[in-house]
């Protein structure tokens, strides 16, 4: 395609490189302010050390934080994909009455402000009388997570070819083996972006986690507490770690699915 | 075409609605053992409807499919002993060709080894090349990619052989080679095909029978030659190939009168009162005089095209515009607006009803 | 030749057919089931509180408009949070158009190969909790932070004092916000065909025009869920403004917080939680109705 005067393009570029910068630079500032030496935080840093960064690996409830939010996101993975899948099979490969409203019906949940979701969970659960833990939590992500997934993975059902499936049923599978040789391998993808997505999403969550954990903590919660009393530089310092985690995941899952993608194709 | 075998597969007012609209109305057909039968028709004439209920993707709303003496329309379509070759070629893109022609034989149950035997001599018999056989499907050419299918389908062995419109996407020289490809392997194989495409050539050349098929019903059967020189009606007429048509009635002595061309002529066929007399480009000839042939007219010269290896001329007789076609080698080449004699004979002048 | 027998059998086979549901219908369960019991369970169970007896307990067993009268009380400030956030999530919506517009436009049509790895620098975020992020710019703008460290180390005077003001929130709510902005305006763009912008050109209009004419109108749809999206989430927003505002402005959910927990006033947090409800549940109808989300999702 003709490429139009570049100079709006150049504009466009440090925009977006602007912008980026932006969005990256307190990410960035936490991270050295995790290095400081002294308690209080003072810009520039007068001594970088990474003692911060050691009191926070070595603290068993630093440890156990991040033992509930693993917890928590594992299920929430485990859980989410399982529904999700069925979710994206209902919302781009099947043909149903009511499936033009449950394709609206599912979005409600994304286009509905967090806090306000927990905050409704919680008052959810204690009329219900349900005790509040990272089981409550689990649930509540899910409710925000299962739709996002969902809509993640119906994206990439809606460029699968029914007549495959069609094609290895006539060709003598049973409707299982169509499942494992043709649909699932196929759809492989999408349901890895999904898993990633549902974990990545639980991991960072803040406002439902926030309001519906109970006495147990996760990261992002904790964090908050110090925010606003108690603040060290450990603070900053498991911000990060929590932020490296998420990068780490991301980027193995990446990498996986390349490799995946490559070996198929000799 | 195969002599003495019976039929393999029989069809009793096979229906299909979806809804109100009904795309497969009542269709009777009987398909001879060992023969290439092609389906023709226009777009959304309910053929691909039809064949997807032969192969089971689809469940009748009425009627039955005998195959050999046993009804199947309960049978689902891995239990069939039928194959879909989609218009689409659904090769499964996560897999090699190899894996792909092999897929049959893994979920029967084959052992690898056997398995990679016989796909490789499949490959054979499909002219693939040898080293395709660890390659992506999705590398593969076009014509390669339609090879693959057929071998794949051939790995299940079935009966029959459905083919949905496989060569319609493809170029000319191409649709050509496999044309032939196509009718030396279903004669090698003495397998049924049955085949459906909107495109008339690919009929003619390679079919044994022709079904033609609008609205959902079939209105002609028969060898191309003989829908060819007698439709049954108007439609399968000009569906089969240019054709000029005058609507007729019959008149005194046996003759009938056209509205549309001033004359009355002497037709083949013909019982009704009213109806079409259809006549082919190549059976109409410019004449000296009318006594040169059976159904002589007068006409305008006003268009003359090369075809190629056959020479076109368009009349006009009054309103009425006419199509003749001649091969080269006859060379009577007249100048362009002057008067002409157009003439047929009798018997290539069928008269059909609408 | 039809044997009745088999024309019976077909006929209840099909009649069987239709009493279950579909595939597609069963595979939609078990979302509908969570949907049913953790998200509309919850929104009708505060909406039976709103109607309940202030500060007490009894949902569903009382109805009152004692929590509303509250609300709508020009004697009392319990409104003015709800309009605070209203005007915040609108001014965040109207920047955010502004600024993620280029940046939509460069994913659609500018980045080519890059496109990819820009989108993921941008999707990155959200899987950082919010209050990371935002506590980040605490550490920016805080006495001692970083602007102030750095104009200090330069010998010029201390930055100034921005942290724990509305503007301050609003910057927070621009910076979450921007990713639901940006990739719903990057969807409605890339929807534009390329085919329509040539003819444009060829035809002689001006880029301006061409603009205005062709893509604005047709990216349209993917640019109004884009603000859709934003306004509901942002008016609903309450990290930004405790972390970044500390409190100079108290938003809807705050209040609506409070009520649930300090004040223990479930009607009242009920009721206003009904309120801002109403507002996404109206905006948000309004917006995907007529949506055909096979088109705009299934496009490939």
């Amino acid at each position: 395609m003709e490429r139009r005067a570049r100079g709006s393009d150049r504009l466009i570029w440090a925009w977006t490189i602007f912008v980026i910068l932006v969005v990256y630079a307190p990410i960035a500032g936490g991270f050295l302010a995790s290095l400081g030496k002294s308690r209080y935080f003072r810009f520039p840093v007068a001594q970088y050390s990474f003692e911060w960064w050691q009191r926070a690996i070595d603290s068993l409830e630093i440890a156990q934080l991040f033992r509930t939010s693993l917890k928590m996101a594992a299920l929430v993975t485990l859980v989410a994909v399982v529904v999700a899948f069925f979710g994206a099979l209902a919302y781009a490969r099947y043909d149903w009455t009511g499936r033009r409203l449950y394709q609206k019906l599912v979005l409600l949940p994304i286009f509905f402000p967090q806090p306000v979701m927990g905050l409704a969970l919680l008052l959810w659960f204690n009329a219900l009388g349900v005790t509040l833990s990272w089981q409550s939590a689990v649930f509540a992500h899910l409710v925000w997570i299962v739709p996002v997934v969902t809509l993640v993975m119906a994206i990439q059902m809606y460029g699968f070819d029914p007549a495959l499936e069609e094609a290895a049923y006539d060709l003598g599978a049973s409707r299982g083996q169509v499942l494992r040789e043709v649909t699932l391998p196929i759809l492989w993808p999408g349901i890895w972006s999904g898993a990633l997505f549902a974990f990545l999403l639980s991991w960072g969550n803040f406002p439902l986690s926030l309001y519906t954990t109970g006495p147990d903590t996760a990261v992002p919660e904790w964090l908050y507490a110090k925010m606003v009393a108690g603040y060290t530089p450990m603070v900053p310092a498991l911000g990060s770690m929590a932020t490296i985690a998420a990068a780490a995941v991301l980027v193995v899952a990446g990498l996986l699915l390349r490799l995946r993608r490559r070996r198929a194709e000799p | 075409m195969p002599a003495g075998r019976g039929p393999i597969l029989s069809l009793s007012r096979l229906t299909k609605r979806f809804g109100p609209a009904t795309a497969v109305d009542a269709i009777d057909l009987e398909v001879r053992d060992g023969e290439f039968l092609t389906i023709v028709g226009p777009s959304g004439c309910g053929k691909t409807t039809l064949l997807r209920m032969l192969a089971g993707l689809e469940q009748p709303s009425d009627g039955e499919i005998v195959l050999r003496g046993r009804a199947i329309n309960d049978l689902p379509p891995n239990r069939r002993p039928t194959c879909l070759v989609f218009q689409s070629l659904a090769l499964f893109p996560h897999r090699t060709v190899g894996e792909n022609i092999a897929f049959p034989l893994k979920v029967k149950g084959m052992p690898p080894a056997a398995r990679e035997a016989r796909a490789r001599e499949l490959m054979r018999l499909m002219r693939l090349p040898e080293h395709h056989f660890a390659r992506n499907v999705l590398r593969c050419s076009g014509g390669e990619r339609q090879r693959v299918a057929l071998a794949r389908a051939f790995a299940y062995d079935p009966e029959i052989l459905f083919f949905d419109e496989p060569l319609s996407a493809l170029d000319y020289k191409l649709k050509k080679t496999l044309e032939k490809e196509l009718k030396d392997i279903h004669k090698e194989s003495g397998k049924t095909f049955i085949y459906i495409t909107h495109s008339l050539e690919e009929a003619m050349v390679m079919s044994d029978r022709i079904a033609v098929m609008n609205a959902g019903r079939i209105v002609q059967v028969g060898t191309p030659e003989e829908i060819y020189t007698r439709p049954v009606n108007r439609f399968v007429a000009e569906f089969m190939g240019e054709v000029n048509v005058l609507p007729a009635r019959r008149g005194a002595g046996g003759l009938y009168a056209s509205d549309e061309v001033p004359g009355a002529f002497r037709v083949a066929g013909g019982a009704a009162e009213t109806g079409f007399i259809v006549v082919r480009p190549e059976f109409l000839r410019l004449v000296e005089s009318r006594e040169a042939a059976d159904n002589v007219i007068e006409a305008q010269l006003y268009n003359s095209y090369s075809l190629g290896s056959r020479q076109q001329y368009r009349v006009r007789a009054g309103d009425k515009s006419l199509v003749l076609e001649q091969s080269r080698a006859t060379g009577r080449a007249p100048a362009l607006d002057t008067r002409v004699l157009v003439g047929w004979d009798s018997r290539d002048g069928l008269f059909v009803e609408g | 030749m039809v044997v009745s027998g088999s024309a019976i059998e077909d006929t209840a086979r099909r009649r069987e057919r239709h009493r279950l549901l579909s595939v597609g219908a069963r595979c939609a369960i078990p979302v509908y089931l969570l949907l049913a019991t953790g998200f509309l369970a919850p929104l009708v169970a505060i909406i039976g509180f709103s109607f309940a007896t202030p500060r007490g307990y009894d949902a569903f067993r009382t109805f009152t408009l004692a929590n509303y009268a509250t609300i709508f009380d020009p004697a009392n400030t319990v409104w003015t949070s709800f309009a605070r956030s209203l005007v915040l999530a609108g001014l965040t919506v109207a920047i955010l158009a502004v600024l993620a517009y280029p940046i939509a436009y460069g994913l659609a049509r500018v980045f080519g190969r890059w496109s990819g790895l820009v989108s993921l620098l941008f999707v990155f975020p959200l899987f950082v909790s919010e209050n990371i992020r935002l506590y980040g710019w605490v550490l920016f703008f805080i006495k001692g932070g970083v602007l102030d460290g750095t104009l200090n180390a330069l010998g010029l005077p201390g930055g100034p004092d921005l942290l724990f003001t509305p503007a301050a929130t609003l910057f927070g709510m621009v910076y979450v916000y921007l990713p639901f902005m940006l990739f719903p305006m990057t969807l409605g763009l890339s929807m534009v065909p390329n085919d329509l912008i040539e003819a444009g050109r060829d035809m002689g209009a001006s880029r301006l025009q061409i603009w205005r004419e062709i893509e604005l109108p047709l990216a349209m749809p993917g640019i109004l869920i884009g603000m859709l999206l934003t306004f509901v989430l942002a008016v609903g927003a309450v990290a930004e403004s405790k972390v970044l505002g500390g409190q100079s402005i108290i938003v809807i959910t705050h209040d609506i917080e409070i009520a649930f927990t300090y004040a223990q006033n479930w009607p009242l947090g009920s009721a206003l939680a009904v309120l801002l409800m109403l507002v996404v549940g109206v905006l948000t109808f309004a917006g995907i109705a007529g949506l055909d989300l096979d088109r705009i999702l299934g496009r490939r």
